[in-house]
C-alpha cells in the first residue's frame, strides 16, 4: 500500500521542543518581527515556523538535574528573573559542596572543585522551564504540534527537505486501525534538528552523511527521583555532588542532592555508558545510593514524587557531528552542546538555538538555504561563548577511560593547560565496546527494594508517568533477535535488562526457549538502549505520538 | 455557482448527516446564488425522495436501479458519474460518512477530479470559496480553495453543519428521476448480510467477581484452567499487563494502569506479583485474595487474604471443590 500524505509547507521546522528547539523558534519569530517592522525585504512570518513534539504536552520528555547557568536564558529573555512564572526557576543556588563517597561515608571536599561551584546559578524544573517558553512561542504565533513526531527525514540531495511525522492508528502488526491517521509530509526550507540526545532523526542523519566528528559521540545515563521530604531536612538551593560509592573507581559517575523549595529534593545518578560490566544496573546502584547515610537522612519519612531517566551527550567539542546540511541544522543535545565537566547543557542549549536562528534568519532574506550559507552556524559557535567554554574541557571526558583516579589526574592537568592536557585531542571510542565478556557470571540477582526508601524499576516506572497507547507495533526495533538468545547471553548476559532504567527489556524462557520480551509501552524515551546494546540492533524510533512519560515538575 | 448534494440512506432509513450536509448546501447556493438539486440513491426510494422535496431545493433527482439496492463501490460510483456528467454541477456536496469514503475518492478519480474531504467549515475570502479542514488531531485548520474545473467534490465532518437549520421550501420540490445504466458485470463486489461486530460486551467493571492472571500462568495453555475456575464462580477472567500483552487475553481483559479499572466483590489473583501498575486498577476491590509463590509479592501488601503456593496445585484442588459443591 502506497499511503497518500497530506503535505505542508513551512519555512522553517523544528523538530523537539526542549530549550534549544524553543529558543531557536523565540528568538526567530523575534528576528522575524524585527525585519517586518522595519520594512526588511522578503516579508517573512512567524506562522511559518512549525515546531514539532512528541510529548503529551510541551515538557513532557524534559528531565535534567538541574542547576541551570543561567547565561543563555539571560540571552534570549533579559528579564527571565522578573517575568517567569512563580516556581519555574525553583531557586537561585544559596550553597554547593561536593563529597566523596566511602559506602559508610561521605568526605567532603575541603573546597568545592571550581566546576561543581554553582553560585549565580539556579536549581530549575526544566520541565517548568520548557513549558514557559512553549508558552512564548505560542504568543509569537509559531505553530507548535505536540503529540507528533518526526519519523523520518526527508532526504533531498546532500541535505533534507523536511520530515513525515509518524503514522497514526497502527495496530501492533503494523496494520490500519479505524483511527488510522498517515503521518504528514512536512517539508521546509530550513529543517533543525533539536530532539535532544541521540535524536533518532540525527543519528540516521548523522551516519547517511557521515558527520561525524573525530570521536563518536558518548553518553552518560541520568536517573532521577524527585522527593517531598519532611521540612527541615535540606536548605533550598544547596548542591551537593558526590563521586564514589555505589560506583567503583572504574567507572565514570556520581550523585547528586538538590534541595528545592517546599521541601522537595531533587536527588539522582549520572553514570557514564562506557563501563565494563555488562551486568551493572545503574537503576539499582541509584537505589543503593540513596541507602548512603549522607542520602537516608534526607530522604528518611518522605516519599517518592516522581521518576525519570535520561541521556546525556558527554563527548563535547571533539564529538560535535558536523551541524549543517543543505537545508539542515542540529542544535542543542543533539549536536552535543553541552560540558560535561560541569554537566550543563541548558545554557548552550538555548544559546545554540539561538544562534541557529540568526541563520536561519539570514538564510530566509537571501534566499539561499544550502549548506554554505547554513556553515554560517558553526561559524557563529565559533565565535561566541560556546567554543570558549567547550574548548577548555575538550579533552576533560575522555581522560576517564581509565578509571576515576587517571581521569582526575588529566583534568587537573587540562585545568593548568587550557583544555590541552597530555594528549589533545584525546580520542575515545563508543561507550558499548568498553564491556567485558560475562566469562560464565551468573546473572545477578534482581533488585527489589523495600517499597520506602528503594524500589523496584516498575514502581519507579509507574512513577514517570509513562503511557502508551498499547496497540502500535512496537518502537524499540530489534534487528535480529535471534542474537540475544545465541550470542549475547553467553557474550554479555543480555545488558539491556540491566541498563534500561524503564524496565522494557526481559529475557523470558518458554519451554526451554530464551525470548526477548519488550515491554515498549515502559519506555521513559531515554535512549540508553540505542547507545548501549553492545551490537547495536537496537534502533529507537518514536512511538505514536503523545506517548511517553509524563515528567510534571522534573 | 451550481450545487449537487448527494445524501444517504441505506434500507430506506436516512444517515441524518445528509440533514446536515444538505443545511450546508442550502446556505452556501443562498450565498453563491446558485441552484441546488439533491441525490436519493438506491432502490425503492421515492419515498425518501418525496420526504426530501419538502426541503427548500431546487429540484429532487432519484436514482433508483435493481443494481443499487444494496451499496457497492463500484455501483455507486458509476450511477453517480452517470448523475454529474447529465446535471454538471459545479460543486458536489456529500456527508462525510463511512460510505463516502469509501466510494467518494474513486467517483472523484473516474471524473479526474480530487477532493476535498472531511471539511468542518466554509469561508468566503476576497470572493473565494475556500473550505476548512482540520490538521494535526485538530491543533490547526488548513484553508482549502478549489482549483481547476468543475466539478469539484467536498465532503463535510458530523457535526459540522446542524441538521435543525435545513429550510423548508414555500413549495415541494419536483421528484425527477434519473436513468442510470449499470450492467451486472461492472460490479465486481458482492454485499453479503449487513453485521454489527459482535462487540465481546465484557465490561468487567460491572463483574462481581474477576478471577485475574499474571506472569505466573507461564504459558498460554494454562489460561483455559483459570477461565474453568472463573466460570465455576461465576466471575469474569481478567489479566495483568503481560498475559494481554503476549495476546494471550483480549486488552480488554487488561487491568490496571494501561487497562481497566474495577472494583468487584471478590478479585483472585492468580500469579499477579502486584507491580503498583496493576494494583491501582483494583486496589478498590472489597475482597482480594491472592495466590502467589513469591512470599514477597507486593501483592500480598493489597490482599485481604493470602496463599504462598503454586497456582498450579491450587487451582486444581479449588476447581475440584467448586465442582462438588454444585
Amino acid at each position: 500500500m502506497t499511503i497518500q500524505r497530506e503535505q505542508l509547507e513551512a519555512d522553517v521546522l523544528i523538530v523537539g521542543a526542549g530549550p534549544a528547539g524553543l529558543a531557536c523558534a523565540l528568538y526567530l519569530a523575534r528576528l522575524i518581527k524585527q525585519h517586518n517592522q522595519t520594512g526588511g525585504k522578503p516579508v517573512l512570518s512567524a506562522e511559518n515556523i512549525y515546531v514539532l513534539e512528541k510529548g503529551r504536552e510541551v515538557g513532557a520528555h524534559q528531565l535534567s538535574g538541574a542547576v541551570m547557568d543561567p547565561r543563555g536564558l539571560a540571552e534570549l529573555i533579559p528579564d527571565f528573573e522578573k517575568s517567569a512564572p512563580p516556581g519555574t526557576l525553583d531557586t537561585p543556588v544559596t550553597d554547593d559542596a561536593a563529597y566523596f563517597f566511602t559506602e559508610r561515608r561521605a568526605w567532603k571536599f575541603p573546597i568545592t572543585p571550581p566546576p561543581l561551584r554553582n553560585h549565580g546559578n539556579y536549581v530549575v524544573s526544566l520541565n517548568k522551564l520548557v513549558k514557559w517558553l512553549g508558552g512564548l512561542v505560542e504568543q509569537e504565533g509559531i505553530n507548535l504540534f505536540t503529540q507528533f513526531a518526526g519519523a523520518q527525514l526527508i532526504y533531498e540531495g546532500e541535505g533534507i527537505a523536511g520530515v513525515i511525522t509518524e503514522d497514526k492508528g497502527l495496530d501492533k502488526d503494523g496494520k490500519a486501525k479505524d483511527n488510522f491517521t498517515p503521518g504528514y509530509e512536512l517539508r521546509a526550507k530550513v529543517t533543525v534538528l533539536a530532539e535532544g540526545p541521540r535524536g533518532s532523526l540525527t543519528k540516521d542523519l548523522v551516519s547517511r552523511r557521515k558527520l561525524d566528528n573525530l570521536n563518536p559521540q558518548v553518553y552518560g545515563m541520568g536517573i532521577k527521583e524527585l522527593w517531598e521530604v519532611p521540612a527541615g531536612r535540606i536548605d533550598p538551593g544547596f548542591t551537593a555532588h558526590t563521586l564514589g560509592w555505589p560506583l567503583d573507581t572504574s567507572m565514570y559517575g556520581g550523585g547528586w542532592v538538590y534541595g528545592l523549595r517546599e521541601n522537595r529534593v531533587s536527588l539522582g545518578m549520572v553514570v557514564s555508558l562506557e563501563y565494563h560490566n555488562s551486568l551493572f544496573d545503574p537503576h539499582e546502584a541509584f537505589q543503593k545510593y540513596k541507602t548512603h547515610p549522607f542520602v537516608k537522612q534526607i530522604l528518611e519519612g518522605g516519599k517518592l514524587v516522581r521518576y525519570g531517566a535520561k541521556t546525556v551527550p558527554y563527548g563535547g567539542w571533539y564529538s560535535m557531528p558536523r551541524t549543517y546540511v543543505d537545508g539542515g541544522l542540529i542544535i542543542g543535545d543533539s549536536a552535543s552542546f553541552l560540558n560535561s565537566q560541569r554537566l550543563k547543557g541548558i545554557h548552550m542549549a538555548i544559546k545554540s538555538g539561538m544562534l541557529a536562528a540568526e541563520t536561519i534568519f539570514e538564510a530566509l532574506c537571501s534566499g539561499d538555504v544550502s549548506a554554505k550559507a547554513l556553515s554560517a552556524f558553526p561559524k557563529k559557535v565559533e565565535a561566541s561563548w560556546i567554543k570558549k567554554e567547550l574548548w577548555e574541557v575538550r579533552n576533560f571526558h575522555q581522560g576517564y577511560a581509565h578509571g576515576l583516579y587517571a581521569g582526575l589526574f588529566h583534568t587537573a592537568l587540562q585545568f593548568v593547560s587550557g583544555g590541552r592536557g597530555l594528549i589533545d585531542p584525546m580520542r575515545t571510542k563508543p561507550g558499548y565496546e568498553a564491556y567485558q565478556r560475562i566469562d560464565g557470571r551468573a546473572a545477578p540477582e534482581r533488585f527489589k527494594g523495600d517499597g520506602t526508601l528503594t524500589f523496584d524499576r516498575l514502581t519507579d516506572v509507574y512513577h514517570s508517568g509513562t503511557r502508551h497507547e498499547e496497540d502500535q507495533p512496537c518502537h524499540l526495533v530489534v534487528a535480529d533477535t535471534s542474537i540475544c538468545a545465541d550470542r549475547c547471553v553467553r557474550e554479555y548476559g543480555n545488558p539491556c535488562q540491566y541498563f534500561c532504567p524503564a524496565a522494557v527489556y526481559e529475557m523470558v524462557k518458554e519451554k526451554g526457549e530464551l525470548r526477548l520480551k519488550i515491554n515498549a509501552s515502559n519506555c521513559v524515551h531515554c535512549k540508553t538502549c540505542d547507545i548501549a546494546d553492545p551490537y547495536q540492533i537496537i534502533n529507537w524510533v518514536p512511538p505514536e505520538g503523545g506517548g511517553g512519560p509524563n515528567y510534571e515538575g522534573m | 455557482m451550481n450545487i449537487l448534494l448527494i445524501t444517504e440512506q441505506r434500507e430506506g432509513k436516512w444517515n441524518k448527516t445528509s440533514f446536515e450536509t444538505l443545511a450546508a448546501a442550502q446556505q452556501l447556493a443562498a450565498e453563491q446564488k446558485g441552484g441546488l438539486r439533491a441525490v436519493v440513491i438506491g432502490k425503492g426510494v421515492l419515498a425518501l425522495a418525496e420526504e426530501l422535496a419538502a426541503s427548500k431545493i431546487d429540484e429532487v433527482l432519484l436514482v433508483e436501479h435493481e443494481l443499487l439496492e444494496k451499496y457497492t463501490p463500484d455501483g455507486f460510483s458509476l450511477a453517480l458519474k452517470q448523475v454529474i456528467e447529465q446535471v454538471k454541477p459545479d460543486l458536489v456536496l456529500l456527508p462525510h460518512t463511512y460510505q463516502v469514503r469509501d466510494y467518494a475518492p474513486k467517483l472523484a478519480a473516474s471524473l479526474g477530479k480530487g477532493m476535498v474531504a472531511d471539511c468542518i467549515g466554509y469561508k468566503t475570502e476576497g470572493g473565494k470559496l475556500l473550505f476548512v479542514r482540520q490538521m494535526f488531531q485538530g491543533k490547526t485548520a488548513a484553508d482549502v480553495s478549489l482549483q481547476g474545473a468543475a466539478p469539484w467534490f467536498v465532503s463535510f465532518q458530523a457535526g459540522a453543519f446542524r441538521a435543525d437549520l435545513v429550510a423548508k421550501g414555500s413549495a415541494r420540490a419536483p421528484v425527477k428521476p434519473v436513468t442510470v445504466e449499470l450492467k451486472p458485470e461492472q460490479i465486481r463486489t458482492k454485499p453479503l448480510e449487513l453485521f454489527r461486530e459482535a462487540k465481546q460486551a465484557v465490561d468487567l467493571t460491572q463483574a462481581p467477581i474477576i478471577v485475574a492472571i499474571g506472569r505466573g500462568i507461564k504459558a498460554s495453555e494454562n489460561i483455559p484452567m483459570a477461565e474453568k475456575l472463573a466460570k465455576l464462580l461465576g466471575g469474569e477472567i481478567a489479566a495483568s499487563r503481560p498475559i494481554c500483552d503476549e495476546g494471550w487475553l483480549p486488552m480488554e481483559r487488561q487491568i490496571g494502569s494501561s487497562g481497566q479499572t474495577v472494583a468487584p466483590k471478590l478479585y483472585l489473583a492468580l500469579g499477579i506479583s502486584g507491580a503498583i501498575q496493576h494494583v491501582v486498577g483494583m486496589k478498590g476491590s472489597r475482597t482480594i485474595v491472592a495466590i502467589n509463590k513469591d512470599q514477597n509479592a507486593p501483592i500480598f501488601e493489597v490482599a485481604d487474604f493470602g496463599i504462598v503456593a503454586d497456582i498450579f496445585e491450587i487451582i486444581p484442588a479449588l476447581t475440584e471443590e467448586l465442582e462438588k459443591a454444585k
